[in-house]
């Protein structure tokens, strides 16, 4: 590795790159194992997305070489994903504070408002949500 | 192998050296990703939204995405994530027959991805769970649920097809890897095409959780 133009001594070798695939792997398993078990319904979520970002670090750092990646190439991800968080943040934000009738028809906000009562009946209101698990067709993929 | 032999004659004439010039491309690739980020994020926020106001609805739908076949496309992507960085590896090593076996598998792997994406459709649009008006599944009703599988379709779509663009530019990089262009000096293409094909795996990495699991 003489000629490189990467900066000296930050390589990574096959060996290095297999154990990341491992820890990538084992992750994807936890993802799973802790989806099944009883835990509510929230912290399976938290865990889930923080396996998820945690994996995603794995991969940019690692595999795409943010690792051996000098200055400003390293920032321009750090900002998206500022910019990413910011855009959900605020959006679902700005829905979760709004007058609940400034929000969609139906939507959970709008099913909970104080004044629904009150208000003129819709037209063809969908109701609540429904499962009926027997006209459920069997899938070769499972659920 | 042959130092710096494949470096000749591709150094622009702006750029005082070759170290320079990939430092360059590889910066104008992450700027291009981020684009593709804030591309995804938008879907990724029409997600989060429809998920806060119909929290009931999205629960129901994602039970029924096929979670076998999310989780074995996951494996694939990320173990064609690992190919993809060992053809890295030995392109910047000149050792060019190994990058074509790399990259081979790692577009099989893609090849792989697509087919079982492509049976997950086929059992949505034959049970009617589809985006819409055109949503017809009498399994599960009720608000925000056909809103989840417009989210579904147009985020795995949009995936799918950087799936297809990555194959296309792997395909090219194996052509050109056959053909002996890499090594120690330069490995841009196999690099940069590399950094695409890592996005596709991040992306994949989020929308499994939220679409099969959350």
């Amino acid at each position: 590795m003489t000629a490189t133009t990467h900066s000296e001594g930050k390589h990574l070798g096959p060996a290095q790159y297999v154990l990341i695939w491992v820890a990538l792997m084992v992750l994807t398993g936890v993802t799973l194992a802790v989806w099944k078990t009883n835990l509510s319904y929230s912290a399976r979520v938290v865990v889930a997305l923080s396996i998820a970002t945690v994996k995603a670090a794995l991969v940019a750092i690692f595999f795409m070489h943010l690792w051996e990646e000098k200055g400003v190439a390293r920032l321009v991800l750090v900002v998206s994903a500022v910019m990413v968080t910011l855009l959900i943040g605020l959006t679902i934000a700005d829905n979760a504070t709004r007058y609940p009738f400034a929000n969609p028809p139906y939507s959970e906000s709008w099913m909970d408002a104080p004044f629904r009562k009150d208000a003129p009946p819709m037209q063809a209101e969908p109701g609540p949500v429904k499962t009926s698990p027997a006209t459920r067709s069997e899938h070769p993929g499972g659920h | 192998m042959h130092t710096e032999a494949a470096a000749q004659g591709r150094l622009a004439h702006h750029f005082p050296d070759m170290k320079t010039q990939e430092h360059a491309a590889r910066m104008g690739m992450w700027l291009f990703l981020s684009t593709e980020i804030l591309l995804f994020a938008v879907l990724f926020t029409a997600y989060g939204l429809y998920r806060f106001l119909f929290p009931l609805g999205f629960e129901e739908a994602s039970k029924l995405a096929h979670v076998t076949m999310g989780a074995t496309n996951t494996v694939v992507l990320i173990t064609s994530s690992l190919t993809v960085a060992l053809a890295i590896h030995h392109a910047r090593k000149g050792e060019n027959r190994k990058v074509v076996g790399l990259l081979a598998i790692t577009i099989a792997f893609g090849a792989l991805f697509m087919v079982l994406k492509g049976f997950e459709y086929y059992h949505h649009f034959q049970d009617g769970q589809l985006p819409g008006r055109f949503y017809h599944y009498a399994g599960v009703t009720g608000p925000g649920v056909s809103m989840y599988f417009t989210v579904y379709f147009l985020m795995t779509g949009l995936h799918g097809l950087h799936v297809l663009i990555g194959m296309g530019l792997l395909t090219w990089v194996a052509v050109r890897a056959a053909r002996g262009h890499f090594g120690p000096g330069y490995s841009t293409p196999v690099e940069l095409s590399g950094l695409y094909w890592h996005l596709i795996d991040l992306i994949w990495i989020f929308l499994f959780p939220l679409l099969y699991l959350v």
